[in-house]
């Protein structure tokens, strides 16, 4: 991966912490002193290495995992925010990349009951009882990381 | 990558969608995975881990097997 495709990405991470959102092309291309066509050649090469993904057809961040940037089931909060995961994986990554406590809010995939999982100090304390299933093999996760 | 409230309701899931299962883990563990998974990836000095750290990652939680090689 370029030196400066990281120091995208890592611009790009660092925002959404600070701002709850990922910044668009236009504004870290403003960060970074070049111009949009060469921001969004990054973009899309930190998709392509899975770094990013965007949204199809566009260069708007979709999920900057485990952070989603479209409605999902998973509402996630932790570090003084409210995030969406992209998946219930990704909704307890939320807390281990920040590196806080947090508390999640989603359902049962059947029944869509409301189900809620507690972490503190990095240990599962509410939600013991839940289920996570994974569908996609490990080797397929990326051929539609959307279903996966 | 869903929550189910029971193996039952797991179970039923599949069936209504006609899915094939996958593999299915306890939350604990999954926030486990989570916590080795996602917890350096605000680091500051981040880079992509080789597929063979990631795997190390499933290895150790006992995430072994076809379905979990990379």
């Amino acid at each position: 991966m370029e030196a400066v495709d990281l120091d995208v990405r890592r611009h790009v991470y660092f925002s959404i912490v600070a701002n709850g959102r990922p910044p668009t092309v236009a504004e870290t291309a403003a960060a970074f002193e070049l111009d949009m066509l060469e921001m969004e050649e990054s973009y899309r090469r930190l998709h392509d290495a899975h770094a990013l993904v965007l949204h199809p057809d566009s260069v708007e961040v979709w999920m900057a995992n485990p952070f989603c940037f479209t409605p999902t089931p998973h509402r996630v909060r932790a570090g003084g925010r409210e995030w969406t995961g992209t998946c219930a994986w990704d909704a307890l990554g939320i807390p281990a990349a920040l590196h806080t406590d947090g508390e999640v809010d989603s359902e049962c995939a059947c029944c869509g009951e409301p189900v809620r999982l507690g972490v503190e100090n990095s240990e599962l304390v509410e939600g013991a009882d839940l289920l996570v299933h994974i569908l996609v093999p490990a080797r397929r996760w990326w051929d539609d990381i959307g279903f996966t | 990558m869903v929550f189910l409230r029971s193996e039952e309701h797991l179970a039923r899931w599949l069936a209504t969608n006609r899915f094939e299962a996958g593999a299915t883990l306890t939350a604990t563990k999954m926030s486990e995975l989570s916590r080795l998974w996602w917890g350096s990836r605000l680091d500051a000095g981040w880079r992509p881990r080789a597929p063979q750290e990631s795997q190390a990652i499933l290895d150790s939680l006992g995430l072994s097997g076809e379905f979990w090689q990379l």
